[in-house]
């Protein structure tokens, strides 16, 4: 019955009664987020759960949809519940962000039964579309812009890598990131060595860490690579309290707010910082989720078939192109 | 093509230190960019083109009770500014010390140092203030007309006369009638929150709100309530700069297309920040200012003309505004009042 009910809505909004025009019909959907516990980070980035719901508040305000939103709460049991509850309310569509498989298989066999379609954000979720980030894909931008950069700048110079972030116990994610980072350093510098240095989740150690690291190799040139943001912050503090910085370059993954501002409130990439350690940062947008996912949903709502995975087209931004990837509105 | 065009924003701010001249680093193409002015090629004045003597006739007709209300908040120290901007005013008053006084009458006298910049309190953006890469309002390259102290081109002095019809559309109204006013709890009054979008249907309802129909040569000013929180300064000083509501682009190309020569708004952009897309930057001043020639006011005090408008249930007024001669200036602070 139910999918009788979406193939009809499928035909009507085919026909020209879709979303776009006023008048026409809502969807309801709902969107069940990963945790957002105040201080919570989403994949080993510095997004929170809340600045991801945030961006759908806002994607939505322009679409012909009323949001529904549950917090999973990093809780896979919760997950289910919730997916429970959105199937109650007779949602039109569920974005579902939750880690844990068993859950997710039990919340796509649920959705199933209802006739109810779903979005994976990150994490597989049986019979749904998944939305994520390419992790080797970022890994590798960063590998490519710190291989490029040692090519320019040190050419047949001594350089080693150093790879600083939650390296520990990763998972497949960090993992991916990683190996991109490592294959595209290897790609200019085939022989290169690295350095792991593992933040065991405290970036602030990515300081003392990397500070070893520099009194103890003073003559060579390093590349290093940050798996989060607030991890480049403090290696670029160890960089310079070292007065290492004509020795080292750092690129890091995720582009959180931690590493960009505005027109006014300034941070490290920064239009007028050009001359930072801290080249860049590859963006993965879990601040934008929204205005990527929504469209992808009503797309789906539409009948529109999607293909199983969509991937965010990541980018390394520096201080050349920061305010063009992400327009400062403390400016007028 | 956006590398070249941040390549031209840096270019022109190291224009004085380098040296250089500005046509060089002019690289737009700026008839592919911006709109043609509907007021000939060479003009520099935009949308005040339109207020005519027969508009400003028709606009005196408003005055019907002489009451005064104002629009414009008091520039003061401690208002939301935005960015760098700074406005600071120093007192000179040397002859009022005691044996300073000027003749046997012991005259005595005072002045100011405004050290300000245009675009704070209540102020009007002047068509050199946005544009697209290096062009601006009539596909104007400003690179050519860039000096150290002013524009060459598109300066305030410029407009003309805003002797015109105001119009004042309650979006606070709107939403609360609709049922869809999601107030922040910061203002003490109804307010729109940051980031609610503004459409053109939520304007058209404010205006039939009060059988208003639009003509040309209005200035359109939007109540959002969100300048309770200027008013509030500094209270709120960050809460007001961390967002708004306001207009969306499509509502911008609405009012576009009505003629009106100003929108204005209590807020510090006039439109919706968070913009509908995070990836353009204040999109609405390229389609009023860049685009068709409308200037926008911020920071206007709407608040007062809102109720009024609620009390005697109507929303036009005779504009009294003037702008300062400021050669080159991209803007300026204003006062406004609404007559009627």
């Amino acid at each position: 019955m139910a999918l009788r009910r979406r193939s009809l809505l499928a035909c009507l909004i085919v026909a020209g009664l879709g979303p776009a025009r006023a008048g026409q019909r809502r969807f309801r959907i709902a969107f069940a987020n990963l945790d957002e516990t105040p201080g919570v980070t989403l994949e080993g980035l510095g997004f929170t759960g809340i600045e991801m719901r945030r961006s759908f508040e806002l994607a939505a305000r322009t679409l012909p949809v009323d949001m529904l939103y549950f917090d999973n709460a990093g809780n896979p049991e919760r997950a289910v519940a919730n997916a429970q509850a959105a199937i109650a309310a007779r949602v039109d569509l569920l974005i579902e962000y939750n880690a844990d498989a068993e859950a997710n298989a039990t919340i796509g066999r649920l959705l199933a039964t209802a006739g109810i379609p779903a979005l994976a954000l990150i994490d597989p979720l049986p019979g749904a579309p998944l939305y994520g980030p390419d992790n080797r894909a970022a890994g590798r931008i960063a590998g490519d812009a710190l291989g490029a950069f040692a090519q320019e700048t040190w050419p047949g110079e001594q350089v080693q890598g150093v790879l600083i972030g939650d390296v520990a116990g990763p998972g497949v994610a960090v993992a991916e990131r990683v190996q991109g980072i490592t294959d595209g350093i290897r790609q200019s510098l085939p022989t290169l060595q690295f350095t792991t240095l593992d933040t065991g989740g405290q970036p602030m150690r990515a300081d003392a860490l990397l500070t070893k690291v520099l009194l103890t190799q003073r003559g060579g040139r390093l590349l290093i690579a940050t798996l989060d943001d607030l991890a480049a912050i403090y290696a670029r503090n160890a960089v310079e309290m070292q007065r290492r910085q004509s020795d080292c370059i750092i690129v890091s993954q995720g582009l959180d707010h931690s590493i960009h501002g505005g027109a006014s409130e300034k941070k490290e990439i920064d239009p007028n910082n050009r001359g930072s350690v801290l080249l860049g940062s590859v963006a993965y947008y879990m601040d934008r989720y929204g205005y990527e996912v929504l469209p992808l949903a009503m797309r789906l709502l539409a009948g529109e078939v999607l293909p199983p995975r969509t991937m965010t087209k990541h980018v390394l931004v520096t201080a050349a192109n920061v305010f063009r990837e992400y327009p400062p509105f403390d400016m007028n | 093509m956006r590398t070249v065009g941040f390549a031209t924003c840096v270019g022109l701010s190291l224009l004085p230190l380098l040296g250089l001249s500005a046509p060089a680093l002019a690289q737009a193409d700026c008839k592919s960019v911006v709109a043609p002015s509907p007021f000939g090629p060479d003009d520099q004045t935009g949308a005040t083109n339109r207020v005519t003597p027969q508009v400003t006739k028709a606009a005196a007709a408003e005055i019907q009770t002489g009451v005064v209300t104002p629009m414009a908040n008091n520039l003061v120290d401690g208002v939301p500014l935005f960015g760098t901007r700074f406005t600071k005013t120093i007192l000179t008053a040397v002859s009022t010390m005691p044996g300073a006084e000027y003749g046997k009458n012991k005259l005595s006298y005072m002045e100011d140092t405004y050290l300000s910049q245009s675009h704070v309190g209540t102020h009007i953006d002047g068509m050199g203030h946005i544009g697209i890469q290096d062009c601006y309002y009539n596909q104007t390259p400003m690179g050519k007309y860039v000096t150290q102290n002013y524009l060459k081109r598109l300066g305030i002095e410029n407009m003309k006369s805003f002797a015109t019809r105001g119009v004042i559309i309650d979006a606070v109204k709107v939403f609360q009638a609709a049922g869809k006013l999601k107030p922040n709890a910061a203002c003490k009054n109804p307010c729109l929150d940051a980031g609610t979008v503004i459409t053109e249907a939520d304007l058209q309802a404010g205006l039939k709100m009060y059988n208003v129909t639009l003509r040309e040569a209005d200035a359109v000013f939007i109540n959002t309530g969100w300048g309770d929180l200027f008013q509030q300064f500094p209270a709120q000083n960050a809460t007001y700069n961390g967002g708004e509501p306001g207009i969306s682009k499509s509502a911008a190309t609405w009012l576009a297309t009505q003629k009106v020569i100003v929108v204005g708004a209590d807020t510090w952009a006039v439109e919706v920040i968070p913009g509908e897309d995070t990836t353009e930057a204040f999109p609405v001043h390229k389609t009023l200012l860049t685009d068709n020639g409308i200037h926008i006011i911020e920071n206007a005090r709407t608040d007062l003309i809102a109720a009024k408008a609620a009390q005697d249930n109507r929303a036009t007024f005779f504009l009294n505004m003037t702008v300062p001669k400021a050669v080159g200036a991209t803007g300026t602070f204003i006062n406004i009042e609404a007559i009627q």
